[in-house]
């Protein structure tokens, strides 16, 4: 406990001693009793609930003072209160992924000696967007302030707000081309920038002068400081009520309270034992303009996880067997593996007491040294790391899923989140002005299945769990293109006896500009990067752009004759060719390609979550509805479900159960005669194995998981009955 | 303490409860009885009598069977002992080609065939789709779940299992 008054390394030393005591007692900040918790649960249970309210209370104003649609109407944002020591006590709804991630910031800041120089004093403001520091990627930009009382450090305030520029080599925040850090954008690296509550003017024109479009930047840290004052004060004011001792002494209560409520509701919900899965990632860039030098234009990363419920209910996830970092922008960092991991366990099993940093401390991730989850190597970017770390926590919602099903409490399993492909886009603006800025939209694609039910519809993605596509008309405020169409994709769900949620796709109109720069990021091409479970498939996740340049779409409109509003269902002829002439553009993976202007149409989609459980369970009458609304087609329904579907009077689709029965006793049956066992698989694929006889980015895949894991060369080897290492070339 | 009925339960898994009343249990405290209650509503599903001891799947069970512990498919059919990868028994479909993957993804732009594949692990008796892994080829198949079962059952469900011959 900071029981002295705050002078020159005290902090650092606290730190290092707070971190000694948990060695020792296993328990946070050598807490083994919670006597505050003991004396008066009701205060203790009251006083967090506070706290909470302080913290929802300051995001909701922040909101309103921000001037970005991303935090504005998205959620883009979330504040948290933190000790001394920089660990999260209370924190809000929002893009909780930042509350540890913040809690890193601090901790970077004590260790490196910030009490002495620039000092740590009341009214500092500091911020950070540096990942190696504490944050996931460049556009996340946090701030903190210390919060005295007394003339003692008793915590920290904290906010990050989610920008939609970053000054990076493309525009926008998940800046796709970037290869090292240096072409990132704009980095605030732990700074102080404001002091006595305000911000300092040189670093708010530096701002001005490095960003697209610094309205957006400067704005939200605006937002940022008032919600961090607005904490603070309530902090304040709260321990003038209890008293600086109980303070001091419950908000780390709090915390080991927190990390308790975690081991306990493992132990409850889950299943001890070794749990396992994989996904993938894959990346096509060759040839496509400004694609940077270094890094291979195309490859193929393999992420595998293992996930060990201990006994005492600690969760441990080990990432060894994935891939090493590379020159792209998808490397992440450890304080993105770990704000993953409080997101994930955010939503999933942190739904009742407590939440707060203690639930983090229940859990270890072992991050293998030169992989692209703890890259040996600070040069390296990250500014779309979520491209690997959506994949990555999708399978270990899977996994937890599997451990609730297993348990009984299948309300709780949940095939997970997705890739989310984002859009950004700069250039000249419908006003004539520089812009540049992310599309969130994004922030609603479809979930997973449940193992009770049809996965969320164009309403999830795992980094926001408030998940909020935004309205149509706030986004034309801010880009040089009109919607011309947003609609649902059939199919786009995993299927299943429980599908995934479909995704949606947007059509554009390019208006009013000569110069639009259209780049997106996170798609996975060539490979699912979703799974399914339980019999459930991925979703489809293999990302086509459609353009068309110099469109006659203003004519058609003229002569009142039909547009193109989304691609269609026909996967060989799109909407666009059908109904619209001019240069036809498809284009694989990431969109990088030359500037669009006024009449150019341009479509973008959203990913699916996988399916749960086998295909011909799935419910005849409730496929009816799903086709009726175009969720599913009615091909889809038959080909892969087995259910067929009549007409009625009115030429709704209505399930024919009989037909559906025999339907699928015939599709069972041709499935049984399709398969074969796996053994003679298994020996027919070892022939190919031993001959590595795979695509060149499949081979360097495996060549370099074998090169830095001995597990992966061991099972590899083990499986196979071959020696990898001499399979593919490793030294 | 929270409990349902095994009727509750029952419908609870099967999803036919209305939603309303399972989303008050999603936001309602855990049961803690619920795992007894769970495995006997499966176990009123099966046609077999070899008592479940852990779900792994939605029709794959742990079960005693004799003096061994086997995963074993709801329709009775066994897969072996269940510390052993139950998928390499099983029966596959591996979607390798642009044809095979179009039957499931029939409007979607698809996966590279020479990038991933599709594995189907099915029941060789009953035809029933347990579980589908993408992976690269040439991926070895994957374990997804050893259960620690002797520990959960002695320390966390606090009635140990009867030692086993066979199987655990």
């Amino acid at each position: 406990m900071l029981d002295k008054p705050a002078s020159a390394l005290r902090i650092r030393e606290r730190l290092i001693e707070s971190e000694r005591l948990m060695d020792e007692t296993g328990c946070y900040d050598g807490i083994t009793e919670l006597e505050l918790r003991k004396q008066d649960p009701l205060k203790f249970e009251t006083l967090h609930t506070k706290l909470r309210a302080y913290c929802v209370s300051a995001r909701e104003m922040a909101r309103r003072i921000s001037a970005s649609p991303g935090v504005r109407e998205v959620g883009e944002m979330v504040v948290a209160i933190y000790t001394p020591e920089g660990d999260a006590i209370a924190l809000s709804n929002g893009i909780m992924v930042h509350v540890h991630t913040m809690s890193r910031f601090i901790k970077w800041m004590i260790r490196n000696g910030y009490e002495e120089n620039p000092q740590i004093r009341d009214g500092d403001i500091f911020a950070n967007n540096d990942a190696f520091i504490g944050t996931v990627q460049v556009p996340d930009v946090m701030d903190v302030m210390p919060i005295f009382h007394s003339g003692k450090l008793v915590g920290w305030a904290g906010a990050v707000c989610h920008e939609l520029e970053a000054g990076g080599i493309t525009p926008g925040g998940d800046v796709a081309l970037a290869q090292e850090r240096f072409t990132e954008g704009l980095f605030v690296c732990a700074e102080k920038v404001g002091e006595n509550d305000e911000l300092r003017r040189d670093y708010v024109i530096r701002c001005e002068r490095n960003l697209r479009m610094p309205i957006y930047w400067v704005l939200d840290e605006k937002a940022k400081v008032a919600s961090c004052i607005d904490m603070r004060e309530s902090v304040k004011a709260l321990i003038d009520e209890i008293g600086l001792d109980y303070w001091m002494q419950v908000s780390k209560e709090f915390i080991e309270e927190g990390r308790r409520a975690q081991l306990a509701r493992t132990r409850q919900l889950t299943v001890p034992g070794i749990y396992r899965g994989h996904t993938f990632y894959g990346h096509v860039t060759a040839g496509k303009p400004g694609y940077q030098p270094l890094g291979d234009p195309d490859w193929l990363y393999n992420i595998p996880i293992e996930m060990e419920i201990t006994s005492d209910g600690k969760i441990v996830m080990d990432f060894e067997g994935t891939q090493p970092w590379g020159y792209h922008s998808m490397n992440c960092t450890p304080a993105g593996m770990d704000g993953g991991m409080f997101v994930t366990l955010t939503q999933h099993m942190n739904f009742e007491g407590l939440v707060n940093d203690g639930a983090w401390m229940a859990t270890e991730l072992k991050l293998p040294k030169g992989t692209w989850t703890n890259p040996d190597n600070e040069m390296v970017a990250t500014a779309t790391s979520w491209a690997l770390l959506l994949p990555a926590y999708g399978v270990f919602q899977r996994l937890l899923s599997r451990s609730f099903i297993a348990r009984g409490f299948v309300e709780e399993a949940f095939v997970g989140q997705v890739n989310s492909p984002m859009i950004e886009m700069g250039g000249e603006s419908q006003y004539g002005t520089p812009f540049g800025m992310a599309h969130f939209e994004c922030a609603a694609a479809g979930s997973g299945a449940l193992a009770i039910k049809d996965g969320l519809d164009t309403a999830y993605v795992g980094w926001n769990p408030e998940s909020d596509m935004g309205n149509i008309e706030i986004w034309e405020q801010n880009m040089p293109m009109l919607y011309i169409g947003r609609s649902i994709v059939p199919n786009s769900g995993g299927a299943g006896k429980y599908r995934g949620g479909c995704s949606f796709l947007s059509t554009w109109l390019v208006s009013k500009t000569d110069h639009l720069r259209l780049v997106t990021s996170e798609h996975s091409s060539r490979v699912f990067d979703n799974g399914g479970l339980c019999g459930g498939y991925p979703a489809p996740t293999c990302q086509k752009h459609r353009a068309v340049r110099d469109s006659n779409i203003f004519e058609l409109a003229e002569n009142r004759a039909p547009l193109a509003h989304h691609t269609g269902t026909n996967p060989y002829r799109s909407e666009l060719e059908v109904r619209l002439e001019g240069e036809h553009v498809t284009l694989e993976g990431p969109y990088i390609t030359a500037p669009h202007k006024t009449g150019d149409v341009f479509t973008h989609s959203y990913n699916g979550g996988g399916g749960y459980g086998d295909v011909l369970e799935r419910d005849p009458v409730k496929t009816a509805w799903d086709v009726e609304n175009g969720f599913l087609t009615k091909e889809a329904a038959e080909g892969i479900f087995g259910i067929v579907l009549d007409e009625d009077e009115e030429g709704f689709p209505v399930a024919n159960l009989e037909a559906t029965k025999r339907h699928r006793a015939e599709m069972r049956a041709k499935r049984l005669a399709r398969a074969r066992p796996v053994s003679e698989w298994i020996a027919k694929e070892r022939e190919r194995v031993k001959a590595a006889d795979f695509a060149p980015e499949v081979q360097k895949m495996y060549a370099s998981a074998i090169k830095l894991s001995p597990r992966f060369t061991k099972d590899f080897s083990a499986f196979w009955d071959v020696d990898a290492k001499s399979t593919f070339g490793v030294e | 303490m929270t409990s349902y009925s095994k009727e509750v339960i029952a419908d609870l898994v099967a999803g036919t409860l209305p939603w309303p009343q399972t989303r008050r249990i999603m936001s309602a405290y855990k049961d803690d009885d619920r795992f007894f209650k769970y495995v006997a509503v499966l176990q009123d599903r099966v046609g077999w009598s070899d008592p479940i001891l852990l779900p792994v799947g939605d029709h794959l069970f742990i079960c005693q069977s004799g003096d061994e512990r086997v995963t074993k498919c709801e329709c009775g059919h066994s897969f072996g002992d269940y510390r052993k990868n139950w998928k390499l028994k099983a029966a596959i479909i591996v979607r390798d080609s642009e044809e095979s993957l179009r039957e499931i993804y029939p409007n979607s732009d698809l996966p590279d065939p020479e990038w991933m594949e599709i594995r189907e692990f099915i029941c060789p008796e009953c035809g029933t789709l347990h579980e589908v892994e993408a992976a690269a080829p040439g991926y070895p198949i994957v374990h997804d779940f050893e259960p620690d079962l002797e520990g959960f059952y002695r320390d966390w469900l606090g009635k140990p299992l009867e030692p086993a011959d066979k199987g655990g």
